[in-house]
Parts: structure tokens; sequence; C-alpha cells
């Protein structure tokens, strides 16, 4: 049993996982610590998506990264296929990392402006030799009519193309090296709705034809709704409610899920004053948490008690958790 | 001919024609530079010596041209060697980081420490005088110019998303250094460039004219400059064209260099050109003509915007309408690559370079009353409205603010106009608070990068309403951040709205819910036209417009299992459909649509449609 991966391994556990930037204060003072996530187990199984929502700054993006081997976490384990991604040489990794892949936020940035987009999306086929030297040139345009882009778009550079377009080429990109596991961060929040249901569609199909892990991370929370089987809400590096998404959304337990979904705009909004009931304030700094429930500071419901101890992640249901002392109360 | 050809050709030729001579001085009909003919000593320019004799008689002509081969050899020599040595020593370090950074970067910077003639000169005296020895000196003098400079650019192209995705890929750390981030340091390094070979043929000039240099009688316009000076007196044209010779081409290199620069930019940003050098089709500011009181606020009719290169010419956007009332938000919805931001850039005066404005108006009501054609105004005309009339937040701030100086200073600078220090410093902290910044005294001493991506936001929004302007354009400003912070933003905008009562909002966005929440008329873009405008609440209620009740339908808040997707996507500018633009995603196309343009239909005398089918369909 020891090296085989059983079936009902995971293919992608998280185990405790915590990082921290330390930062020092002056030329001379000391490092403060600086926790960007902790403590965050979560396992993602074939076929399954799981999303994470929470505000920018909340540990998401380092979350995705280290989830992804591009980061190396301070505290616990990232597991791929039951192998510690941290234990890996460079070679190795390398040739792992053929099978995951990640989707990045800023359709911006995350294309080099010096290059065509057929060369960017090729890099992949080639690294891993994925289909034979002179088939490149057909499976590019095949990846570019995938994410739905002629197939003439391979000779030209990205500052050529709308902010969507971009990210179609970036989803194209990530796909050419056919991973198991993708960390897609904020993949959509750039689109417009047309094409996002598209891409949506297109994600949905990818999980089902190809049996994709997916990591989703995600503010569009009627996107999230749709796409992933599972949430993770996560408030200033920590999991404040994890669950099924028709529970997460259907009944929040967490005062932090309550707020997003309230402050999500709608095509059909409440009344003209919706916005004026917003969460006042923003995330704290992580370098100096709120004492207790991370949340209490902006907090509608908070109690003294909240600030005593950080509240235990209870389980409401089988495969339901919060992090409130009045959840499920 | 491409544009490519065109910016390189002067300096190309120059430097070829330099080349040319230089490299065929030996078959050249040219006096021996040695030869001596003292009788004729200091001889003005004649027929046979076309720049007169030397101090010995010789031709000057024959030594210019040989002396530029050991001057340009030498100065070009080491500068493209210290080039290809500091390259690689700045990308590992910037690379790599940690032990690699002291052992390449740092070490290299010790030599920087050393004036650099004191240097030369030691190298010099140690390897003896020549052309050999000058050149390891000034190669190593240079490399480490070049490694901080390639260094510090390594290490902002490291961080950004594309070279992470070169890792994600799994893609050799080498060839990331190679295929994506020299390319991308190149331009810094092209700079560097320039200044270096300038600098270098002053070193070996000053060198040679030291004696440390190239070894008379070989000559070296740093020798004949040396020569010269001394008779002066009798002959100052003998100083003048050496000193001609290299100033003239430290010019023609740094004149390649820009060029070169400008070139490898593949976005061709406005601000990359010397805006004064722009030609524009525009015409210079119209006479202002006064108009009746009560007009809106801006009145875009039949515009277009188009490329203009000279291969094509291209209407990226057209038949845009748009017009916004004083006090009124007016959002610019519609799919990406549908024009909403050339659009409002083309209001602010900020086209890329080889785009403009090729028809229609755009009228806008300044402060005095008086209306003008932002569609005539040349670059000066804008610059009257920026920033005091109309105003844009940008959909990146992080981009959009400067990095390398505080939010408290950006903003100030914004104000310089307004008054004395104390008033503007005190300004700067109310309208950070107005903004909804939580500590203005000490966080306007912040820089951007050190701000949350909501707080930037809110500094780029208090940037942009620093002056009240009358209009101001916000291009997606709550695109990128947090539910609970796009609704903090959005409220923001509504605080602004009502303190504010007569400034006239456009909100770029293309998520509909956003619209809904926010606008009071909805303008819908789709492939460069507007396709369909008037109040939201109607225009939700009851779309006019097929592709704006697609657009509806395609939002993921019902529980449909599928979402519903438009097929097919925005065709391509230099590709769109004869007639209805929609026709080939449209589910109504009837042959009709593709005969020609649908003109503009009111359903409503507040509402603009441009379907021919709309009574049918909607
Ligand atoms: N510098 C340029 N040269 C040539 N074409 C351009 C240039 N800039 C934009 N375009 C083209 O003009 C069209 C309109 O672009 P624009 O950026 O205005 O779209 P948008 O509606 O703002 O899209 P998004 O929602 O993605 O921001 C697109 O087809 C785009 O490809
Ligand atoms: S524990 Fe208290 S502060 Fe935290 S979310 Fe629950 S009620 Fe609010
Ligand atoms: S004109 Fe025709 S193709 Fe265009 S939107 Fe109307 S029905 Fe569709
Ligand atoms: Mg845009």
């Amino acid at each position: 049993m020891l090296d085989m991966p059983s079936t009902d391994t995971p293919l992608v556990q998280a185990r405790g996982l915590g990082r921290n930037f330390p930062q020092r204060q002056g030329l001379l003072g000391r490092a403060r610590d600086v926790w960007a996530v902790r403590d965050v187990s979560l396992s993602i199984a074939r076929g399954e998506t799981v999303g994470v929502v929470g505000e920018s700054g909340c540990g998401k993006s380092t979350l995705g990264r280290m989830m992804l081997g591009l980061d190396t976490p301070t505290r616990g384990q990232m597991l791929f296929e039951g192998r510690d991604l941290a234990s890996l040489a460079g070679a190795e990794k390398r040739r792992l990392s053929r099978r995951m892949q990640m989707v990045f936020q800023d359709p911006f940035g995350s294309l080099d402006p010096r290059r065509t987009i057929g060369a960017q999306i090729g890099d992949g086929l080639r690294i891993h030799q994925i289909v034979p030297r002179h088939d490149i040139r057909a499976e590019v345009a095949r990846l570019l009519d995938q994410v739905g882009l002629p197939s003439a778009a391979a000779e030209r550079r990205p500052h050529e193309f709308s902010g969507g377009q971009r990210q179609r080429i970036a989803v194209a990109r990530a796909l050419s090296t056919r991973p198991d596991y993708i960390v897609a961060d904020e993949p959509v929040s750039a689109l417009d709705v047309s094409i996002q249901a598209q891409v949506v569609n297109l994600l949905m199909d990818l999980r089902r034809d190809l049996d994709l892990a997916m990591l989703f991370i995600s503010h569009d929370l009627h996107v999230v709704r749709h796409l992933c089987t599972r949430i993770v809400v996560m408030y200033l590096g920590r999991i404040v409610e994890e669950g099924p998404a028709d529970k997460v959304f259907g009944a929040p337990a967490h005062p932090y899920t309550r707020a997003l979904l309230s402050a999500t705009p709608s095509l059909h909004p409440r009344d003209k004053d919706s916005l004026h009931g917003v969460l006042p304030g923003e995330l704290p700094s992580p370098a100096n948490p709120p004492s207790g429930c991370p949340f209490r500071t902006r907090c509608p419901v908070a109690e003294p008690q909240c600030a005593a101890a950080v509240p235990d992640f209870r389980t409401l249901a089988p495969g339901w958790k919060a992090a409130c002392i009045k959840a499920g109360a | 001919m491409t544009r490519t050809t065109r910016k390189l050709l002067l300096p190309g030729t120059l430097i070829g024609l330099i080349l040319a001579v230089i490299v065929l001085a030996p078959v050249l009909p040219l006096h021996d530079v040695r030869a001596m003919d003292v009788p004729n000593r200091f001889a003005g320019p004649s027929a046979a010596h076309w720049l007169g004799q030397d101090e010995f008689g010789r031709d000057v002509l024959a030594r210019l041209i040989w002396g530029g081969r050991a001057s340009l050899f030498i100065a070009v020599g080491s500068a493209l060697s210290a080039a290809v040595l500091g390259t690689l020593l700045g990308l590992l370090g910037g690379y790599f980081r940690g032990v690699v950074e002291a052992l390449t970067v740092r070490a290299s910077e010790v030599i920087l420490c050393l004036p650099p003639l004191l240097l030369a000169l030691l190298v010099v005296t140690i390897l003896g005088a020549g052309t050999g020895p000058l050149m390891v000196a000034l190669t190593l003098l240079y490399t480490p110019n070049y490694a901080r400079v390639v260094y510090a650019a390594t290490l902002q192209v490291r961080a950004l998303d594309f070279v992470t995705a070169q890792m994600a890929m799994g893609a050799h750390p080498l060839a990331i250094l190679w295929r994506t981030i020299l390319p991308n340091v190149m331009p810094p390094l092209l700079v560097q460039m320039s200044l270096v070979v300038a600098s270098a043929m002053m070193i070996e000039s000053g060198l040679s004219f030291l004696g440390l240099g190239v070894v008379p009688p070989t000559p070296s316009w740093g020798l004949m400059i040396r020569a010269a000076r001394g008779a002066m007196e009798v002959s100052p044209l003998l100083l003048l064209w050496p000193s001609l010779a290299l100033a003239g081409t430290i010019l023609i290199f740094n004149l390649l260099c820009d060029r070169l620069q400008a070139v490898l930019d593949p976005r061709n940003v406005t601000a990359g050109g010397a805006l004064w050098l722009r030609k524009g089709p525009r015409r210079a500011a119209l006479p202002a003509v006064p108009a009746a009181t009560d007009g809106p606020l801006l009145a875009i009719t039949d515009m277009a915007i188009s490329v203009n290169t000279s291969e094509r010419s291209l209407e990226l956007v057209r038949r845009a309408d748009v017009s916004v009332h004083s006090g009124e938000t007016v959002a610019l919805v519609g799919e990406s690559g549908s024009g909403k931001t050339l659009t409002s850039l083309a209001l602010m005066g900020l086209l890329p370079d080889q785009l403009g404005i090729s028809r229609g108006q755009a009228l806008f009501r300044g402060r005095d009353g008086r209306v003008t054609d932002l569609a005539q105004l040349d670059e000066d005309g804008f610059r009257r409205f920026r920033g005091a009339e109309i105003s844009m937040v940008f959909q990146d701030a992080a981009a959009a603010l400067n990095p390398v100086h505080r939010i408290g200073d950006q903003l100030a600078e914004a104000l310089r106009d307004t008054g004395d220090a104390q008033e503007i410093s005190r300004r700067v902290v109310d309208l950070l608070r107005h903004v909804g910044i939580p500590d203005p005294e000490r966080r306007q001493r912040a820089y951007p990068h050190e701000l949350s991506g909501g707080q930037r936001q809110r500094a780029m929004i208090a940037l942009a309403v620093a002056n009240a302007p009358r209009l101001l354009i916000a291009d997606e400003p709550t695109t990128a951040l947090d539910p609970t912070i796009q609704a903090q933003i959005l409220h923001l905008f509504q605080k602004l709205k009502s303190d504010t009562p007569d400034m006239g909002l456009i909100f770029v966005t293309h998520d509909l819910a956003v619209v809904a929440e926010i606008a009071d008329r909805v303008v819908v873009m789709y492939a460069g036209e507007v396709v369909e405008s008037g109040p939201v609440a109607q225009v939700f209620a009851r779309p006019r417009h097929p592709y704006t009740a697609a657009l509806i339908a395609s939002v993921p808040e019902g529980a449909a299992d599928r979402l519903v997707a438009i097929p097919g996507t925005v065709p391509p500018p230099n590709a769109m459909p004869p007639g209805c633009r929609f026709a080939p995603r449209c589910a109504h196309a009837l042959p009709a649509c593709s005969a020609a343009p649908p003109g503009a239909e009111r359903p409503d005398p507040a509402r603009i449609t441009r379907c021919i089918r709309w009574k049918e369909v909607t």
C-alpha cells in the first residue's frame, strides 16, 4: 500500500498549509510574521471543481500558487497523487508540471507582449513533447478553436486582442499540456458575460471530458455557484466556511458568506438603495489580525465573546463546516 | 513600406554610410595616412586634400576615415562586449537572486565605485597602451552599468504573470531567461547601449589624447583632436573635423538606439513617441461656439474611430451615438472588443498613436458654457480639458498610478494650480478622506504598491475628481475588485454623484448587474457600434435588440444547468460582416439583415435600437 495511490486518495491534497511572508520594519527592525494563509486543509478529487471565494488579500492567490507548487508552504504539506511537491527536485517537478496548469487573473500581464500567441501556446507542446513537432501548428489551431478564437490568431501578438480574448488564449495555453489539474485564479473575472458563459461551459465540459480536478478562485459568486461542486469561503487567510455549493449559497452559515452574497450586484437590484448596506471597512492587515474570530471587526453580529478565541471549524452537516460561534446554533 | 523600416531608414542609412566608408578605407583612393608633406603643413582644403593637411602635412580626410576605424572599433566593440557580459550577469543575478546575485551584480558593482578614467588608466598601465588593452579596459568599465540596468529590468519582468506561467509550464529556467525575459529587458538595454557607445568614444578620445590609447602614428579621432589642439591658433579647422565626426557619430548612434527601442515595442503606445512629433489628422482647435444653456453635457453623434496605417484604414468604432446630460450616469456596456475603451479614450484625446477620430462629432459643453467639438481637438487643445473638465478612472489602477511617487504627491501634482503648498496638502488629505481612504494623513505617504486594490482604485478616483471635472469617465473601475469592495466603490460613485450633482458620469463596464445597480441610462455596444440605448429599467425589462436580449440571458443568475452563451465571437475589425454586424450570431437573422446596416429606430422617444426586426422579435 506504500507507493500505490489508492483510488480514494484525492488527486490533490493540502494538509495544514500555511504561508508566512515575514516583513521587516525599517532597516534594523525585527521581522514581523505576516501569515497570508493559515492552516488550510483541502482536497480535490478528479472531476471535482472546488471554488474558493473571498476578498483579495485573503490569501486565495497564495493558496492557489502553493497548491500548484509555484510557492513553497511555510507549514504543512502539498500533496499531488500522494507525493509532497516540496520534496521533488527541479527536473522531476518540471516534468510533473505538465499535469498541473494555471490560468491567471490578469489578462494583461499573463501573456508575453513580445511573442506571438502561437509561439506561447506552443511552448507547452514543445517542452513536454505533447505532439510531434510538425503537428504543433495544427494543435495550436485546435486549442484556439476550442476556446473560440480563429486560428489566424496564432500569428498575432497579445496587444492586438482585447482583455477577454487574451484570457481565452491563456486558457488555451493551460490546456495545451493536457493537464489533470488546473488552478484557475480569477479566470473569468475580466470576461464579458456571453464569453464568460462560453468559458464556464467550456470548463464544465473539460471537467467532464478530461475528468479534470480544478481549483477555481473567483470573486464572482454567480459563476462559482454555477460551476463548482464544493465551495470554500476564505477570510484573512483562513477557511471560514466550506461545503457543498447548494448549502453554502442556499443557507450560508457564516456571517461573512452572507455579506458576500448580499454585496454581489444583481440584474434585479432588490431596491435602489441596496448598496447602502455594504459591509464597511476592508480586510484587516494580515500582519495584525484581530484576536479571536478574524471577521469580528466587520461582523454585523459580533459579540464580545467572539474576541476570546478563534472559533472552531464546526461540522454542520456531512461535508459542511463553518468557523463561527453562531453557526448552526 | 512598413512602419519599422520607415522608422529605421534614416539612422540605418547614416550608420550604413559611415560603416561603408570605414570598411572600404583600404580600397578608397585615399592618401597614405603617414605620408608627410612638411612644406605644406597646415595647408587649407584643396582639390587634392579636401579637408586640408595637418601639422605634418598629412591628408586630414584620410586620417579622419582611418581614425574612425580605430575609434569606432574600440567604442562599438567594447560597448558590445560589455553589453553581452553585463546582460548575462544582470539576467542571472535578477532571475536567481540569492548567492548568484551577490556573485554577479553586487560583485560587478564594486567596479562602479572606481572613477572611470582611473580604472581605465590602471588597466592600460598594467597591459600597456594599444587597441587591445583599451578595449579590455572599456569593457570592464561598462559591464557593471549594463548589469545594473538589466538586473533591475529582470526583477521587474520576473514578477509578471507571463513569466510565472512559463515556470508553471515547466520551462527550463535558462529557456525562460533567453526566450521571455531577455526580449523584455531589451528596451532599457538599448538605451544603455546608446549611452555607452557615446561615452566609450569620449573615453577613447580622452585616453588617446593622454597618450594611453591608440599609439601614433596610427590615427584616431582622439589623437587628432589632441594634435589639433596644439595648433589651434594656426589652423582651427583641424580641430573642427574630428570633433564634428565624433559628435555626429554619437548623435546618430543615439538616434538609432532610440528608434530601435520604439520599433521593438509591440504596443506602440501613445506615451512611446514624443507628443509634439505626432502627426495627426486632427486640425487645430476650432473656435468654440456658444450655445443654448440647456443642451447635454456631451453629445456624440455618428462618431467613427479608425486605424490609419499606410496599408489600411479601418473603422474600429463607427456610428457611436452617446449623449450624457449633466448629473446623469450613462453605462457603456458591451463585450470585449466592442469599442467601449476606444470611445472613452477618444473623449480624452488618449487614443493610441495610429488611431484617430475619422468622422462625426463629440460636442462637449465646457464649464464656461461654450461647446467644443472634441473630435477636432489636437493634443494642445485636449490638455486644457484633461483633468479640469473631463477626467478618467482607468481599469488598472496599479498601472495608471505612478509607482515611484507617493499617492499624496501625485494628488498634490494634480492640484498644483489651486493654491499654496499648505492649502494643497490640506486638500490632498480632504480628497483622500472623501474617497474613503482611512487615516488619510498617514496613507498619503504610501506608494501605490503599498495600498490594497480597493484603496488604489480609491486613490485613482481621488486623482480623477481632484479638479472637480464636469465629466468623469470610468473604464471598468470595479472589474478587478471583490464583491464587498466593488459594492463599496459603486457606493463611492453614488456618493460622488450626489455630492456633485452636476457631474456627468460615463461608466464603462461589461457587467450588466453593475449597470442595473448604478446607471440611469445604458448604451449597448457591439462590434464597434452602438446597437441599443435607453433608460436602464426600460431596456432591461424589455430589450428591443436581439443582442441586448441575449446578453441579459447569459448572466449566470438563473438556475439553468448550462449557461446561455451567444454562439461565436465578436468578428475582428478587419472582417466585419456587411449589414448588421450581429447577424452571424443572431438567432433572428434574415437575408435582409445583411443587406445594409440597420438604421436607428426609435421604439420610444428615449430609446434607440439598430435592428430591422425589432418590432417582431423583441
Ligand atoms: N492600437 C490598436 N490597433 C489596432 N486595433 C486596436 C487597437 N486598440 C484596439 N483595437 C481594436 O479595436 C476594437 C475595440 O477595442 P476596445 O479596446 O475599445 O474594446 P473594449 O470594448 O474596451 O473591450 P474590453 O471589454 O475588452 O476592454 C477591438 O477589436 C480591438 O482589437
Ligand atoms: S464568531 Fe462572532 S465575529 Fe466571528 S463571524 Fe461568528 S458572530 Fe461574527
Ligand atoms: S438586424 Fe437582423 S441580424 Fe441584426 S440584430 Fe436585428 S434581426 Fe438580428
Ligand atoms: Mg476596455
